[in-house]
């Protein structure tokens, strides 16, 4: 539904997208990852078609937004961030606009604009003044102008921000629901959002890609480099055989149970080891030393830690890059 | 011209449920009303009255000076958010991402304004049929100076919708057409400055107050009428490419 080649888009003063591509299947619900000032709403925009890009090509739903713009524009629904809308209309006038606006034949128009209304969860404030409303009540009916025209994709410029708790996983179920008929595109750059909503993220920092793929792939891409072992013995004991084991950077040992018998050991692994060799060699360290080896595993980085290291990671590489 | 009834019609409703074209209604018939009253009672005071130079000519022709001052507060106060209220406000984005063409946008909310325009000269048509009381009136005339208001309105409407889509600040989009639209007229006096030549005669033919002054004695000039219309059509033209450029800032 979307395909995104070499898009950059230059400001002048700042570069906001430098050669970005990747794209989203049908049906897909994707996350658009990134830090904020990452570029994520410049190309958002670029993809609805409200900023032009400075080079690249982009594609959505088949049509080109450059060349056949009006085309594109019809196939998506796009939610800006912040929910612009007009106070001085009521709920039901601004969406029949948005849908006189979207060329929704006029005989239609009532039943989209009820069709929208219900499943943005909006139907008991539709007569009220859009002025009046709440940012969680904006923000549906910004979501429900996203949806009155029936498009088969959908674009979501940051759907949760600024809501509460309670209206964040509201939104959510919502989006949730809509990926079952819609292709998703959402941005966002909460992580446990990503986790919870989406099947697929696209990360990037500083306008470019830094890691695309299924949540299980992201995480595996940045595996823990560390090792958490449950032994019995002291810990001095354990701390003399592990020292002696290639592969290990540092040792934490952690009392576990109140006998000082029992340890927790974390072992940081060399950049250039091999985790699953320096487990292999500190266990048979270990028991040659006569420690009783209880547990081990590989401790699994968080999305969290994925996020830091590849957006990190970015960084500095760019700040090297420049003059 | 996709989205041009959408947006034309969303804004007449945003313009009339909102205070300003009310309180603009309100301020510019007072003002209407006292400029044709104090003329009705100095003609009054007259003694005797030629056809083609009575009270309601004078409103329009001679003294139509107070009326293009009016004119210069109202059209811009009724342009100045068409497009800068959109971009403060971000609905812009939400606007020009639907199917719509920059044509059908800048077409619908001038075409708007427009009408809003020509509302609020209805009611006036009042003064002269109250008058038609008290003596003889050339409708032909009147129609003509209608006509007339309707071209300066188009123009000075044109030039509005250009400077509230230069500026995200209504208040600048404001003072930018009132200075247009007063270089405008100024440059029109300038039939009355300079000595016989091509600028002088460049200056009667912008001049809005001779225009009014020709077309409130039922002479229609379509040379007139074109430069209006040229004017309208010039700023809207830009005012289109300007909407069209907004996508490669």
């Amino acid at each position: 539904m979307i395909e995104v080649e070499k898009l950059t888009k230059d400001y002048g003063t700042t570069v906001a997208v430098r050669d970005l591509s990747f794209s989203v299947g049908k049906g897909e619900i994707v996350g658009f990852l990134g830090p904020n000032g990452a570029g994520k709403s410049t190309t958002l925009r670029i993809l609805a078609g409200f900023l032009g890009a400075t080079s690249g090509s982009v594609r959505v739903a088949g049509f080109d937004v450059a060349k056949e713009s009006l085309a594109a524009r019809r196939a998506l629904g796009y939610m800006p961030e912040a929910a612009p809308l007009h106070p001085e209309l009521r709920v039901r006038e601004y969406l029949d606009f948005r849908a006189a606006l979207k060329r929704v034949p006029r005989r239609e128009r009532k039943n989209a604009v009820a069709r929208a209304l219900e499943l943005a969860a909006v139907t008991d404030v539709s007569e009220t003044l859009v002025g009046h409303l709440s940012k969680g009540y904006r923000q549906r009916v910004a979501l429900a102008d996203a949806l009155v025209s029936k498009p088969p994709l959908l674009i979501l410029d940051e759907p949760t921000s600024g809501l509460d708790p309670n209206q964040i996983l509201e939104v959510r179920k919502l989006v949730r629901e809509l990926g079952k008929s819609h292709t998703l595109l959402l941005s966002t750059h909460i992580l446990s959002e990503v986790e919870v909503v989406c099947d697929r993220a696209i990360v990037i920092a500083r306008g470019r890609l830094v890691g695309e793929g299924t949540l299980a792939e992201l995480k595996a891409r940045r595996k823990g480099r560390k090792l958490v072992l449950g032994l019995r013995g002291t810990e001095e004991n354990a701390r003399r055989a592990l020292l002696a084991v290639a592969g290990v950077a540092a040792i934490e040992c952690e009392a576990a149970g109140d006998s000082g018998e029992a340890q927790r050991v974390t072992l940081d692994v060399n950049d250039d080891a091999e985790p699953d060799l320096v487990a292999e060699r500190a266990v048979a360290a270990l028991v040659a030393a006569g420690l009783g080896v209880r547990s081990i595993a590989r401790e699994s980085a968080s999305l969290e830690d994925v996020f830091q290291e590849l957006t990190r990671g970015e960084a500095k590489e760019s700040r090297d890059g420049e003059p | 011209m996709s989205g041009f009834f959408a947006v034309y019609r969303r804004e007449m409703t945003s313009l009339w449920v909102t205070p300003l074209a009310w309180v603009l209604l309100v301020v510019f018939l007072l003002l209407q009303g006292t400029i044709f009253y104090s003329i009705v009672v100095h003609f009054s005071s007259l003694a005797d009255l030629a056809v083609e130079s009575g009270p309601v000519e004078a409103y329009f022709g001679q003294e139509s000076v107070f009326l293009l001052m009016t004119l210069l507060l109202v059209c811009p106060a009724l342009t100045m958010r068409s497009f800068a209220e959109e971009r403060r406000s971000g609905t812009i984005e939400t606007l020009l991402t639907a199917p719509v063409t920059a044509a059908g946008v800048v077409l619908g909310k001038y075409a708007a304004v427009l009408t809003t325009y020509v509302a609020m000269w209805a009611p006036t048509v009042l003064y002269v049929v109250i008058l038609r009381k008290t003596g003889a009136v050339s409708w032909g005339a009147v129609a003509s100076s209608y006509l007339g208001l309707f071209g300066v309105g188009a123009a000075y409407l044109g030039l509005g919708t250009l400077t509230s889509a230069m500026t995200k600040s209504q208040l600048v989009a404001l003072l930018l057409s009132i200075f247009l639209q007063f270089g405008l007229f100024v440059l029109g006096v300038g039939e009355y400055v300079f000595e016989a030549g091509v600028f002088r005669d460049f200056c009667a033919y912008i001049s809005v107050a001779s225009q009014m002054e020709e077309m409130s004695r039922g002479i229609v000039d379509l040379r007139r009428l074109v430069f209006d219309a040229s004017v309208a059509v010039a700023s809207l033209f830009v005012t289109a490419r300007v909407v069209d450029s907004w996508r490669w800032g």
